[in-house]
């Protein structure tokens, strides 16, 4: 099929503009948006910058806004947006370094202000071997564990555009999935940063992380699930 | 990009779902019923400090541009209530809620309501200026 592709561009080494470039070009429908990416890069400009590792929707280097919507390039296919038109640009509320490039490093620092490990100090158990988890304490944060930091979420939220200190859902996310393991021992420590100022309560319900997140995680309802161990003092 | 800039880009052009609008609605209109306080509180104290200018606020009231904005502003009012005890329901009491079916059933019914309260409302509203400003229905 024939599509016009519209691309974010910025290229500061030029001392251009921001701008945006169109391309006319056929594809098949059943290629994906970096597939159609990667035929600029090789047909048309090879200047074009964007990131990407996997191509399997595993790395999350390669979130972007197409149409309007946080998405990973390598997971939507080209019939699917409906439309002839694909306009692609840059995550929002992040600095752009280069065309779809953003500077991920805020984004970075905040999932880090979270403690994104697993803290436990206690001696090892007798046996000398794991800690034990049942299925059911296990399942409780499974959703969380999904998360593969594309950003997606974080840059589709009206609270991150407005104050780039909110931590964000990512961070909450990643911060849910060692709060809610029955074998993490800091939890404490991460609510008390995540009952900051910069922390969950800028969370506004707008539930575009939730729509925008390729591993389906439902973010908005982990948010509120830190919320409420904040107010109520207990992990259930 | 200024955060102001990057926010209104986000507002006007991010392509969000039922969420992304009804998130947007409630800012506008907890904007326009907080204008309203602030101008209510203003023309009130006018009692107290200005007794004569109370009086023409009072006929501005009365006027038919106000009319019609205290209309938008019984709008404002209905669905910033109505949306702000879903919202409080679901992230207060039940997260389990914050599903993606769920959620864009909820905005949808948390608009209906707020229609079925405000149409009515409005009737009554326009109802009594064409009776008082343009004697109409024999006023
Ligand atoms: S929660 Fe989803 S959208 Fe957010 S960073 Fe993780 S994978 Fe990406
Ligand atoms: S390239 Fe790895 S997630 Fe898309």
């Amino acid at each position: 099929m024939q599509i016009k592709l519209k691309v974010f561009r910025y290229l500061p080494h030029t001392g251009k503009k921001p701008h945006y470039d169109t391309y006319e070009m056929e594809v098949d429908p059943n290629e994906r948006v970096l597939d159609v990416l990667e035929q600029v890069r090789a047909d048309s400009d090879p200047s074009l910058g964007y990131r990407r590792s996997c191509a399997h929707g595993v790395c999350g280097s390669d979130a972007m806004r197409i149409n309007g919507r946080n998405m990973l390039a390598c997971k939507v296919l080209v019939k699917d947006l409906n439309s002839t038109q694909i306009t692609v640009e840059p995550i929002l509320g992040l600095k752009v370094l280069r065309d779809l490039i953003v500077d991920m490093e805020p984004f970075f620092d905040h999932f880090r202000s979270v403690m994104p490990y697993f803290v436990n100090d206690d001696p090892i158990p007798e046996d000398g071997k794991e800690r034990l988890q049942s299925p059911a304490q296990r399942e409780r944060f499974d959703d969380t564990t999904k998360c593969i930091l594309c950003a997606a979420c974080t840059t589709s939220c009206p609270s991150f555009w407005a104050n780039g200190k909110y931590v964000g859902p990512a961070a909450i996310v990643n911060a849910h999935r060692f709060i809610f393991d029955s074998r993490d021992t800091a939890a404490a420590e991460r609510l008390e940063v995540l009952n900051e100022d910069s922390g969950v309560w800028r969370c506004r319900t707008a539930f575009n992380c939730t729509e925008a997140c390729p591993r389906d995680i439902e973010i908005t309802k982990a948010i509120a699930e830190v919320k409420q161990v904040i107010y109520s003092g207990k992990i259930e | 990009m200024s955060n102001l800039k990057t926010t209104l880009t986000g507002y006007a052009s991010y392509r969000g779902k039922e969420g992304h609008y009804s998130f947007i609605l409630h800012r506008i209109t907890g904007l326009g019923t907080a204008l309203f306080l602030i101008i209510h509180i203003l023309d009130t104290s006018f009692v107290y400090f200005f007794p004569d200018l109370y009086q023409h606020a009072i006929s501005l009231y009365r006027s038919t541009l106000f009319g019609i904005a205290e209309v938008g502003l019984v709008f404002c009012v209905f669905f910033h209530g109505v949306n702000g005890l879903r919202v409080a329901f679901f992230d207060l009491i039940a997260p389990r809620l914050w599903s993606v079916p769920k959620q864009r059933f909820s905005t949808k019914i948390t608009l209906l309501i707020t229609l079925l309260m405000w149409v009515p409302a409005s009737a009554i509203m326009l109802y009594n200026m064409l009776y008082h400003n343009f004697g109409w229905f024999g006023g």
